[in-house]
């Protein structure tokens, strides 16, 4: 589904990235932690091409995102991006949050997209919310919109750039019920956390990063109960 | 909402309005002692100016010069009175008359009833003849031509009102503008017809820009305009003023200087008949 | 002092005219200035700076030198060169369009960058084009925002207009220097239209903080 390789990505002099390869299958949920600075955020902006990448390629299902002949918005089309500070659109009612990349961009009648996105907002909890706007929303409402305005594009994969990580400790909970409940109905995830208990329960791979390197990839549990790599072994001593 | 605006609007015209009349009584003391009978301590005269009309009255390295200042010193020597000549600028002379914080304004002003109604004028000093002032090769040869044409005149001249009268009051053919330099320079850029001002300032342009082929035209039918010294109305100066004019006009002191700026004689017998 | 309201009130029919010139002179100038103003302010944005450099410098120009110097130079100069004679209305209008543009460009600059750049970002993943993004995302958060800054200059451009009196376009400021120089009177021509001026300008802001408000509570 994704594979990418050898990416590299520098700030000015300043190597974020450096040789990354990753393969994401379909249906995968891939949790990537790490220290800040680790390069675990700018890695999920270059899937997203937020960053422009300094070498190496990415590819979403075959194609070749870095490649300046491809069709950059409708490949983001194809994955959504949830952000940390949500991002919501301060001028726009919640269901024209929702609303308005589908009608804009795939010209989906307006009355479809109301449908559909009511539809999202069930799924979400917050339907009752759809007329209010962004502004009198809790964070973690605030997020859980951001997920239905990510999904209402029908994203092929699904990007998480640690959503949960300006909430509150009380809402924390309903934002990654919303995303266990994606990851169980099959949607190709990554996800930057530091919700370790999320990346055990739902994680069918964990990525650990540190100093724009992967250093070290399994499934949660052997990851968890047995790190292979000292790096890894002094990250979880300090973060379980 | 609506009520508040207005109110508050009319409160700030009010207090602009006690500002400028507020100014005046403070003055009223010192220019009471200038009307004094009392002829043995003459005091020194504040004459205001807007010395920017060469040669009439200009500034030649900071200091105010020119005809109407030479004019207005024999004059005032002839009254028995010291005076100071300050530049102001042309809006500034009619507050500082009004408010009588200066005695008397001397600045090629046009003698005109509108203006009588609010200032005293002097017997006329000085004739002055409007001519127009049109490119080589133009289809106009008189004032009657001047009709359906845009003309531009310097605003507050004897050019200005010269056309008021001709084309209409507030005609919109009439360009009135701050200086004759702007008025000549939209005819140049094709703006106006012709400009129309005093003699001298279109015969001196036409000579000093030969280069831009330029025809002065002389037509009778604009009266001749006279220029007065302004007073505050009622000042007891005008009357001693217009002694020592005619005094100034019959003694040659006049003529010596009218030849002095212009290099030609004057007619005092038309400045006689006007008054 | 003897205030001779029998002046104004000669004078009242022009400077009604006058009035709905000046009028008529900030409104086109606010319009072609803010359509202007956008484009330019855009175009100072763009990242080459090949391309942002002609912008920068019309800024530069305009908010640099006097409009007082610029109405004579578009009047005596460029609208010649268009028309083959002057005309003040139209250099009167070209001016304040192009004085305002240059201080609205800056406006919406100002206005564009304040907002977070995560509202890019989010309307980006989604698929936007830059231009959708901008249009539906970044330029109505950015438009709130400049509402005030845009209202004070809105009130310059009224007030500044009284500069087109030096071209002979006939607004408030040149029926009273018309009746300054008729009458040789100062307070009355400049009182007036100091009051007109007023009105224009309180009116504006009037309707501008309730066009604020009513955003506000959006």
């Amino acid at each position: 589904m994704i594979k990418i390789q050898n990416l590299k990505k520098s700030f000015g002099t300043n190597e974020v990235l450096k040789d990354i390869n990753l393969t994401i299958k379909p249906q995968e949920v891939v949790v990537v932690i790490g220290p800040s600075g680790s390069g675990k955020s700018t890695l999920l902006r270059c899937i997203n091409l937020l960053e422009s990448i300094t070498g190496g390629h990415i590819y979403i299902e075959g194609k070749d995102i870095t490649d300046k002949k491809n069709n950059l918005n409708k490949m983001r089309e194809e994955v959504g991006m949830v952000f940390q500070q949500f991002n919501l659109f301060p001028h726009k009612t919640v269901i024209e949050n929702i609303m308005l990349a589908p009608v804009k961009v795939r010209n989906v009648p307006a009355e479809t997209a109301r449908a559909r996105g009511l539809e999202l907002l069930r799924k979400v909890g917050l339907e009752e919310k759809a007329e209010a706007y962004p502004s009198s929303l809790s964070g973690g409402q605030k997020q859980r919109v951001a997920i239905a305005r990510a999904l209402a594009m029908e994203p092929k994969i699904m990007l998480f750039d640690e959503p949960t990580s300006a909430l509150d400790p009380e809402v924390v909970g309903e934002v990654l019920e919303v995303m266990k409940q994606l990851a169980k109905e099959g949607m190709t995830m990554v996800v930057v956390t530091h919700e370790m208990g999320f990346a055990r329960e739902v994680g069918d791979r964990v990525i650990f990063m540190d100093g724009g390197y992967i250093v070290e990839e399994n499934e949660p549990i052997p990851l968890f109960e047995n790190p292979q790599q000292e790096r890894t072994q002094a990250f979880l001593s300090k973060v379980l | 909402m609506k009520n508040k605006i207005v109110a508050w609007s009319l409160l700030l015209v009010l207090a602009m309005f006690l500002t400028a009349c507020g100014s005046s009584p403070q003055d009223e003391g010192s220019e009471g002692a200038g009307n004094a009978e009392d002829t043995e301590t003459k005091k020194t005269l504040r004459i205001v100016t807007d010395a920017a009309y060469a040669p009439m009255e200009y500034q030649d390295k900071g200091e105010v010069v020119g005809f109407d200042i030479d004019f207005i010193k024999a004059v005032a020597k002839e009254a028995g009175y010291e005076v100071n000549v300050e530049h102001v600028g042309w809006d500034p002379i009619f507050v500082e008359i009004e408010s009588k914080r200066a005695d008397l304004a001397v600045s090629s002003i046009t003698i005109n009833d509108d203006r009588k109604q609010s200032y005293d004028f002097s017997h006329p000093y000085f004739q002055s003849t409007n001519k127009i002032l049109v490119p080589e090769g133009s289809d106009i040869k008189s004032a009657e031509d001047l009709k359906g044409k845009k003309v531009a005149v310097q605003n507050g001249t004897t050019g200005q009102a010269a056309m008021d009268a001709l084309l209409g009051k507030n005609s919109p053919d009439i360009k009135k503008f701050e200086d004759n330099n702007l008025a000549i320079m939209e005819m140049e850029s094709g703006g106006a017809a012709a400009v129309v001002a005093d003699n001298m300032v279109v015969e001196e342009y036409a000579k000093n820009n030969p280069d831009k082929n330029l025809t002065v035209i002389e037509d009778s039918a604009f009266d001749s305009e006279f220029y007065g010294v302004l007073f505050p109305k009622g000042s007891e100066l005008v009357g001693e003023f217009n002694d020592a004019i005619n005094a100034v006009l019959e003694n040659g002191t006049y003529t010596e200087i009218y030849k002095k700026w212009f290099g030609n004689e004057p007619n005092i017998d038309v400045l006689k008949e006007q008054q | 002092m003897d205030f001779r309201f029998d002046i104004i009130a000669e004078y009242a029919p022009f400077l009604l005219k006058g009035t709905l010139l000046t009028i008529g002179l900030s409104l086109a100038g606010i319009l072609i200035g803010t359509v202007l103003g956008l484009l330019i302010g855009l175009g100072k944005m763009v990242n080459n700076k090949l391309i942002a450099l002609p912008f920068s410098l019309y800024i530069t120009f305009f908010r640099g030198t006097p409009l007082f110097v610029q109405i004579l130079l578009i009047h005596f100069g460029v609208v010649p060169a268009f028309l083959g004679h002057t005309n003040a209305v139209a250099a009167a209008i070209l001016a304040l369009s192009l004085n305002a543009a240059a201080y609205i460009a800056e406006i919406f600059r100002a206005g564009i960058q304040s907002i977070d750049r995560g509202q890019m970002e989010a309307a980006r993943s989604l698929g936007m084009t830059h231009g959708q993004a901008m249009r539906h995302v970044i330029l109505p958060q950015a438009f709130k925002r400049m509402i005030p800054p845009l209202g004070n200059e809105f009130i310059v451009l009224i007030k500044e207009s009284s500069l087109a009196a030096v071209i002979t376009a006939p607004e408030i400021m040149y029926w009273g220097r018309a009746m300054a120089g008729q009458y040789y009177k100062v307070w009355e021509p400049y009182l007036t239209a100091a009051l007109i001026y007023l009105i224009l300008t309180i009116s504006l802001s009037f309707i501008l903080s309730r066009l604020e408000r009513r955003l506000k509570t959006e």
